[in-house]
C-alpha cells in the first residue's frame, strides 16, 4: 500500500513528512522570538487557538538563513505528544510513495545532521524526471525533550 | 459510536463516585482506629463503611470491573459481621481493610489511566475471609434487656452508646419519673429531675410512656429515663422521687443470633440525611470546566480586540464613545463570567488534605514513630487544577518531617519532648488571590552546618540561603537511605513545583524545635492581572503579582560597581527608599537589542530585591495564560505566552525565577 506524503523544498533538496503526521500547513507570518532558545527555534506562533512552537528547519540542516518569501510555509506536524511547527522554503504537493520505493539514506549524510533522514525515495515526477527526496525523522529534527539543553551547556 | 461515548461517561462517573467512596471509607476506618485505641466501638462508622463498600461492590459490578467486586465483596463480608457485631472490629480487621481500600484505590487509578486492572490479590482476599470477629477482640455481642416497645424508641446509636457503656464498666439503668401535681408543688418535675440525674449521669434517652392512670399518676403519663452511671441506685432513686427498687438494670447478655441491622438497601432511612445534604450539587468533569474556561479566554481575547479597533476608529476621528461604553461593559461582564467559572472550579482545601491522616499513619507505622496530625485548612478553597499539582510537594514535605524531623520517641523523651510527634498542616487565603499553606513539624530542625558540610558549601547564613542549599537537586542530609524517603530529599522536586505554579516556598526552622515550609501559591492560574512592557524592542508581560513597584530609573543616581561585563550585561546599583537595589537591563539578559532602559520593574525573591530595567510600560491588563510545554520554548522565566489581540503570541515572564536564575548563576560565577 502505497502512503501519502507532503513533499517540501529546502534549498535546492526536496524532503518528505508522512501526511498523516502533518496537521496544518500555513504561510508564515513570522513568529515570536523565544529568548535563551538556540537559534533554529524560530519562535511561537498562534494557530487555531494553540501556541506552538516553530523550527526553522534551514538552520536546523545548516543551510543559510533567508527572509521568509510568500512560498514559506510552516507545516505543524504532531510527533508524539509534541505540537511543533516546521518552517520550509516551500510545500505545495503530496505524493504517494510506495514502502519498497523506500532506501536506508546513504551513509553520507553524518555530522549534524545525523539520523535527521530516516530514508530517500527515487519518485518519477509528472513528467517523467527522476527526482530523489528524502524522509526526515521528525523526532529527531525537532529533539527529544531536554536535547537543546545538552547543546547549550 | 454511541455507545462507545456512554460508556466512557459512565466510566468518568464510576470513577469519581468510586473515588468519593474510598476517600470516605478511608476517613471511617481511620475514625474506627481511633475510637478503637480508647476501647471503644464506633457503629455509625463500621455503617458508613459498609455502605460504601456495598455501593463500591454495585457500581464495580455494572462496569464489569471483577476485582474490585471480589474485594469490596469480601470487605463487606467482613463489615456486615462488625456491624451486627455493634460495630466491634479488631485492629487486626481495620489493617486488613485499610489493605483492602489501597488495594481498590490502585485499581481505580489503574482504571482512570486506561491501564491494566489487576486480579484481586489472593492473600488479601484470603486475610479478609480470615477475620473471625473472635469473642476476645469483639466482646460487644450483647444486647439490652428492655420492653420492645421501648427498645423500638432508640436509634442504632442510642443501643450502641448503652452497650458500649456498659462494657466499659458503667451500669446501665433505667429510671422511670411520674409526674403529679403533688410533687410538681414540691419542685419536682421532669426538667428538675433532668437536671438532677444528669449531674450524677450521663442521660442517653428521655421516653415519655403512657400508663395506666392512677393516685400516684393522675396524669397516665411517665418518664423512662435511660442512662449510664457510676452513682448508687439510692441517690438517683431520690433525685427521680422513686424508690430504689424501682430502678431496673439494663440487663445485657450476649447475643448469639443477633438481631440483624439489616442490609443496606432495608436501611436507607439514614441516607436520607446525607443524600440532602448533597442536594443542588452537580458533579461536573474538570475537563468540561477547563473546555468553558478555554471558551472563555476567546472572549478576554475579543475584548482585547474590540478595544483596539475602537483606539484605531478614534485616531481617525470618529466618535466612539458610545462603542468604549459597551466595550467597557462587555469587559465588566466577561469579568464576571469569569468569577463564576473560577468558582466553579474550586475545591475546599480541607478536601484535599483528607488523605493526609492516612499517609501519616502509613509513615508513622513504617518509621515506629507515633505522630499525631493536625490539620487546620478553614474554608479555604483551590483551584482543582492548583490542588493537583501542589499536592504531591505537600505529601513530599510531610514524609521528611515524620521521616526526618521527627525524632524517634526514646530520644524525643529523652530530650524532654512528648513522645507523639506533631504535624501540623494550616492553610489560608493570604490575600485574595493566594493561598498559604503550612506544613509544620516539631522535630529537630534542619542542621545548618551538617547540610553545608554534605553538600561541600559554606554554611547558609539565613533560613532562606538554607532553602537555597536543601533545594539544589540531588542533595540528601541522610546517610541511611529509609524506606519512605529513599536518599533523596527531593526537596527540589517540591521547590519545582511551587515555582511552576507561579508560588514561592519558605522556610522557618529552629534546631531542636523545628521546621516550618510555607508554600504561597496562586489560588488559580490561567487569567492573571499582567504589565505589559517593552524591551529590546518586544512586548513581553508578567504577572502584577510578581512585580513590587515600577520605578524611574535615574541614570545620575546609579552606583556602577567593579563591573565584571558577565552575559547578563552590566549590573548597576540604584537606591530605593534606604535600600540599595541591583539593577540589570532586561534586553540584555535576553541578549536583545539593548538600548534605553528609563524604568524598571522591582521584584522581590526571598526578601531580596532586584530590578529589571525595560524600555516602557505598555499597560496592565487582565491576560490569558498558556504554559509553554514545549521542550523546544522551555526557559528559565518564560512562564507562558499570552494573546494581546493581535493574533500573535506574546511571552509571559517569571521574573522571580528569573530573578532566581540570575542569582544562581552569579554565585556559581563567584565560587
Amino acid at each position: 500500500m502505497s502512503e501519502l506524503y507532503v513533499v517540501f523544498k529546502l534549498d535546492d533538496a526536496e524532503y518528505v513528512l508522512q501526511a498523516s503526521d502533518v496537521l496544518e500547513m500555513e504561510s508564515f507570518g513570522g513568529a515570536t522570538r523565544v529568548p535563551g532558545t538556540p537559534p533554529y527555534v524560530a519562535g511561537l506562533i498562534h494557530i487555531r487557538g494553540r501556541v506552538v512552537p516553530v523550527v526553522d528547519l534551514r538552520l536546523r540542516f545548516g543551510l543559510p538563513r533567508i527572509e521568509p518569501t510568500l512560498d514559506s510555509r510552516v507545516i505543524v506536524v504532531q510527533s508524539g505528544e509534541r505540537t511543533v511547527g516546521l518552517l520550509v522554503d516551500s510545500a505545495r504537493e503530496i505524493m504517494k510513495i510506495a514502502p519498497e520505493g523506500l532506501q536506508a539514506p546513504p551513509s553520507w549524510m553524518g555530522g549534524e545532521g545525523d539520523g535527521f533522514v530516516k530514508s530517500v525515495a527515487h519518485v518519477e515526477g509528472s513528467s517523467g524526471e527522476k527526482r530523489l527526496v528524502m524522509l526526515i525523522n521528525c523526532a529527531k529534527v525537532i529533539g527529544q525533550e531536554g536535547i537543546y539543553v545538552d547543546e547549550r551547556n | 459510536m454511541s455507545h462507545a461515548f456512554d460508556a466512557s461517561e459512565f466510566l468518568a462517573g464510576f470513577l469519581v463516585e468510586a473515588e468519593e467512596h474510598l476517600s470516605a471509607s478511608t476517613m471511617n476506618l481511620l475514625a474506627v482506629e481511633a475510637s478503637l485505641r480508647k476501647g471503644e466501638n464506633n457503629p455509625r462508622a463500621v455503617r458508613e463503611l459498609f455502605r460504601s463498600l456495598h455501593t463500591v461492590k454495585g457500581l464495580s459490578a455494572m462496569v464489569g470491573i471483577e476485582p474490585i467486586v471480589d474485594i469490596a465483596h469480601a470487605m463487606e463480608t467482613v463489615l456486615r459481621k462488625a456491624d451486627r457485631a455493634a460495630g466491634a472490629l479488631s485492629a487486626k480487621a481495620v489493617e486488613a481493610l485499610l489493605a483492602g481500600l489501597r488495594a481498590i484505590g490502585e485499581r481505580v487509578r489503574a482504571l482512570s489511566t486506561s491501564a491494566p486492572v489487576a486480579p484481586a490479590p489472593p492473600q488479601l482476599l484470603d486475610a479478609l475471609a480470615a477475620l473471625e470477629i473472635t469473642k476476645d477482640e469483639a466482646p460487644i455481642t450483647v444486647e439490652l434487656d428492655l420492653e420492645p416497645g421501648l427498645l423500638a424508641k432508640l436509634s442504632d446509636a442510642e443501643k450502641a452508646q448503652l452497650i458500649q457503656g456498659a462494657e466499659n464498666g458503667r451500669r446501665a439503668l433505667r429510671v422511670d419519673f411520674v409526674p403529679s401535681p403533688a410533687r410538681a408543688a414540691e419542685g419536682t418535675t421532669i426538667t428538675s429531675v433532668r437536671e438532677r440525674i444528669g449531674a450524677m449521669a450521663e442521660i442517653v434517652k428521655v421516653v415519655p410512656l403512657s400508663i395506666p392512670a392512677s393516685d400516684a399518676a393522675p396524669g397516665g403519663l411517665a418518664f423512662a429515663l435511660l442512662v449510664l452511671t457510676d452513682a448508687t441506685d439510692e441517690a438517683l432513686a431520690a433525685a427521680a422521687a422513686t424508690t430504689p427498687e424501682e430502678i431496673q438494670t439494663l440487663h445485657a447478655r450476649r447475643v448469639d443470633e443477633a438481631d440483624p441491622l439489616g442490609e443496606p438497601d432495608s436501611a436507607e432511612e439514614g441516607v436520607g440525611e446525607t443524600e440532602g445534604r448533597r442536594r443542588g450539587i452537580v458533579r461536573v468533569d474538570v475537563a468540561r470546566l477547563d473546555d468553558a474556561l478555554e471558551r472563555l479566554s476567546a472572549l478576554v481575547i475579543t475584548r482585547f480586540r474590540l478595544a483596539r479597533a475602537a483606539d484605531a476608529l478614534a485616531a481617525q476621528g470618529v466618535n466612539v464613545g458610545e462603542l468604549c461604553e459597551i466595550v467597557k461593559g462587555y469587559g465588566r461582564q466577561v469579568r464576571d463570567l469569569r468569577g463564576s467559572i473560577m468558582r466553579a472550579r474550586m475545591v475546599p482545601v480541607a478536601e484535599l488534605l483528607d488523605r493526609v491522616p492516612l499517609i501519616v499513619r502509613g509513615l508513622s507505622r513504617t518509621t515506629q514513630k507515633p505522630v499525631r496530625v493536625v490539620i487546620d485548612a478553614g474554608k479555604a478553597e483551590l483551584d482543582k487544577a492548583v490542588a493537583e499539582r501542589i499536592f504531591p510537594a505537600i505529601v513530599h514535605l510531610i514524609r521528611n518531617a515524620v521521616d526526618h524531623a521527627i525524632e524517634p520517641p526514646a530520644e524525643r523523651q529523652r530530650l524532654g519532648k512528648p513522645e507523639e510527634g506533631l504535624v501540623r498542616v494550616t492553610c489560608f487565603e493570604r490575600s485574595t488571590n493566594q493561598l498559604e499553606l503550612g506544613i509544620s513539624d516539631d522535630g529537630r530542625g534542619i542542621d545548618r552546618e551538617a547540610v553545608a558540610r554534605r553538600a561541600s558549601r559554606p554554611t547558609p547564613a539565613d533560613d532562606a540561603a538554607l532553602l537555597d542549599l536543601i533545594t539544589l537537586p540531588g542533595l540528601t542530609t541522610l546517610d541511611q537511605a529509609t524506606k519512605t524517603s529513599g536518599r533523596g530529599l527531593g526537596m527540589d522536586i517540591v521547590k519545582r513545583a511551587v515555582l511552576d505554579l507561579g508560588g514561592e516556598l519558605g522556610l522557618r526552622t529552629t534546631p531542636g524545635a523545628g521546621t516550618t515550609f510555607t508554600l504561597l501559591i496562586p489560588l488559580t492560574i490561567t487569567i492573571v492581572d499582567a504589565f505589559s512592557f517593552v524591551c529590546g524592542e518586544q512586548t513581553f508581560v508578567a504577572p502584577i503579582s510578581a512585580i513590587e513597584e515600577v520605578v524611574e530609573v535615574a541614570p545620575e543616581a546609579l552606583v556602577r560597581g567593579p563591573s565584571r561585563h558577565s552575559q547578563l550585561g552590566e549590573v548597576r546599583f540604584m537606591e530605593r527608599r534606604g535600600e540599595i537595589v541591583p539593577l540589570v537591563n532586561l534586553a540584555s539578559v535576553f541578549s536583545l537589542a539593548s538600548g534605553e532602559e528609563p524604568k524598571a520593574l522591582v521584584v522581590r525573591r526571598n526578601g531580596t530585591p532586584l530590578a529589571f530595567g525595560i524600555q516602557r510600560v505598555v499597560g496592565q491588563q487582565e491576560v490569558v495564560i498558556r504554559p509553554l510545554e514545549d521542550p523546544l520554548v522551555k526557559v528559565t522565566g518564560i512562564s507562558g505566552s499570552t494573546d494581546l489581540g493581535d493574533g500573535r503570541p506574546t511571552l509571559v515572564l517569571d521574573l522571580v525565577a528569573l530573578c532566581g536564575a540570575l542569582s544562581q548563576n552569579r554565585t556559581e560565577v563567584a565560587a
